[in-house]
């Protein structure tokens, strides 16, 4: 089992169904606070490991990350290749967990490989990615 | 486990406020610092002496920002420190017209939560004519315009911040020691030698559109001491639109103890023709035929530059019929422009306080726009959508005022 190192940005429980985006993304801009959707992709990331490469635009950005509790759509955590001062603020305001793993690209081709869960292990420290039962779902 | 525990060094007060001693959103604000601050690697927090709020305009910030402001004034957040507050998105004295109306109700609660934590009423985006930066002191500034002007202009220490960091440094009197805040990094990368007179602010915001366009790192500019003052503002508002810059050296205006000047230093030559070019690249020719906005007050009129343009516009007769003249200043000066607010009243030009188009919405869309500063080009093309052209302030007031 490959474990990818994680840096705890905000603390918090971080396990489950990935949805994952390729590219760095603005959440002012791209993304409805209101539905929990992302301009160009389909379904919601509600409870879900949000997992972004990182943040670009504007400091709403923040704002918006902090919405998405309010509407109640907000991912059961983040997961990013790299964590700036926008996707920090916006997931202390809403206390969303935020982990960063330096290898996002490895994590990604991981759980596309092996269609798995995102697990993060404190006790490893890192990420790992778990294979779905067959009979599940 | 503490799910606040830190590398970072804190003082005794520092711990306090994160552990929640002071209340939950000073420890919120505290949380947001120190986080930030591990990620950019700050050893340790600086107290700073005024703290300019940015991201406080209701068109950009909408319900989620409007909400968050309001929780912190609702669970007894209070600044330690002057602050100064960023443009809203509505004339607050109501007497334009350009701007929607429906945005008034929400930027109207921003405001009462912002001045219930302590701010100051400013809402202009030039709190440096509030309150004079000194050098080398430590502020916490959003606006990118004022940030430059900051440190390159005053030499003060401020990274450029955005809207939740400003408001948390505000709760707490301090940021995160890094970044621009340490001399080590206000370090010269890059000399730019001007070969020809710049000679007002349309020009000086071409060279600074293109220098924050091209230029990463600090760059040292020559001769900005033979510019006025109006176009090192338009000139360093352009460079921190379109780039990331918080510091451009200006030689022989920033105080020499606030920055050093690395070993190896590039040179670049911006001549002439480069110009030229260049103001065809970013700026649509001049015409004002159509519904024409003419937009001066980007980043907001000093006093003085006030009565400038109002003296300059009292000798003509009046505005175009089909041109809207806007002038944007700060609330805070009200008492002090109110005989030039009068005088270019009286000549059909539309004055708004605590307000910009930059952070508000038209109510009609203009086809074009008529400008003199190359930041308000920048986001007006960029943000709306127009058509903006660039221009002197003088040959402006000739083109659209009637004699």
């Amino acid at each position: 089992m490959k474990i990818f190192k994680a840096k705890e940005i905000v603390s918090g429980e971080c396990f489950g169904e990935p949805f994952i985006v390729e590219h760095k993304i603005s959440f002012f801009g791209e993304v409805d606070p209101s539905k929990g959707i992302i301009k160009g992709y389909d379904g919601s990331f509600k409870n879900k490991v949000l997992l972004i490469p990182g943040t670009r635009g504007s400091t709403v950005g923040s704002y918006i990350i902090y919405a998405l509790k309010e509407y109640n759509t907000a991912p059961k955590c983040i997961i990013a290749g790299e964590a700036e001062p926008i996707l920090i603020v916006g997931c202390i305001l809403s206390n969303i967990p935020l982990l960063e793993v330096t290898d996002f690209n490895g994590l990604i081709n991981c759980i596309r490989s092996d269609n798995g869960y995102v697990i993060y292990r404190r006790d490893l420290g890192g990420v790992v990615v778990e294979k779905r039962h067959s009979n599940s779902h | 486990m503490n799910l606040w525990c830190t590398l970072m060094y804190l003082s005794r007060i520092e711990e306090k406020m994160l552990s929640g001693e002071y209340g939950e959103a000073i420890q919120l604000a505290m949380k947001i610092l120190v986080k930030v601050g591990e990620s950019l690697g700050a050893e340790r927090l600086v107290e700073v002496n005024h703290v300019h709020i940015s991201g406080v305009s209701y068109s950009n910030i909408g319900d989620p920002g409007l909400r968050f402001i309001e929780k912190l004034a609702e669970i007894g957040g209070s600044f330690r420190v002057f602050t100064t507050v960023n443009p809203t998105c509505i004339d607050l004295f109501g007497k334009t017209d350009i701007f929607s109306k429906d945005l008034i109700a929400g930027q109207m609660r921003i405001i009462s939560a912002l001045e219930k934590m302590g701010a100051e009423p400013t809402y202009t985006c030039i709190p440096y004519s509030i309150r004079k930066p000194l050098p080398n002191e430590h502020l916490a500034w959003g606006e990118s315009n004022a940030v430059a002007m900051a440190n390159s202009y005053y030499g003060a220490r401020t990274n450029r911040e955005g809207g939740p960091l400003t408001i948390a440094s505000a709760l707490t009197g301090r940021t995160y020691y890094a970044g621009l805040h340490i001399l080590e990094n206000r370090d010269v990368k890059y000399r730019v030698k001007i070969e020809y007179k710049v000679v007002d602010e349309a020009e000086a915001s071409i060279l600074g559109l293109y220098i924050g366009d091209k230029i990463n790192g600090i760059p040292l500019v020559e001769n900005a001491e033979t510019w006025n003052f109006y176009m090192i503002k338009e000139f360093l508002a352009s460079a921190a639109a379109t780039g990331n810059h918080a510091l451009i050296v200006l030689d022989n205006i920033t105080p020499r103890d606030t920055y050093i000047i690395g070993h190896s230093i590039e040179n670049i030559l911006i001549d002439q023709r480069e110009i030229k070019n260049l103001y065809n690249k970013y700026s649509s020719t001049p015409d004002i035929s159509g519904k024409t906005l003419v937009y001066i007050g980007c980043p907001h009129l000093s006093v003085g530059e006030l009565r400038h343009v109002a003296n300059m516009i009292s000798k003509y007769e009046s505005v175009k019929e089909n041109v809207f003249f806007l002038i944007t200043v700060p609330y805070s000066f009200t008492s002090e422009i109110e005989r030039y607010v009068e005088i270019l009243r009286s000549k059909g030009v539309i004055v708004a306080y605590g307000t910009c188009p930059i952070v508000s919405k038209f109510k009609d869309k203009p086809d074009k726009v008529l400008t003199n500063s190359g930041k308000a080009l920048f986001y007006l093309s960029k943000l709306h959508g127009l058509e903006v052209s660039l221009l002197g302030l003088k040959d402006i007031i000739r083109r659209v005022m009637t004699q």
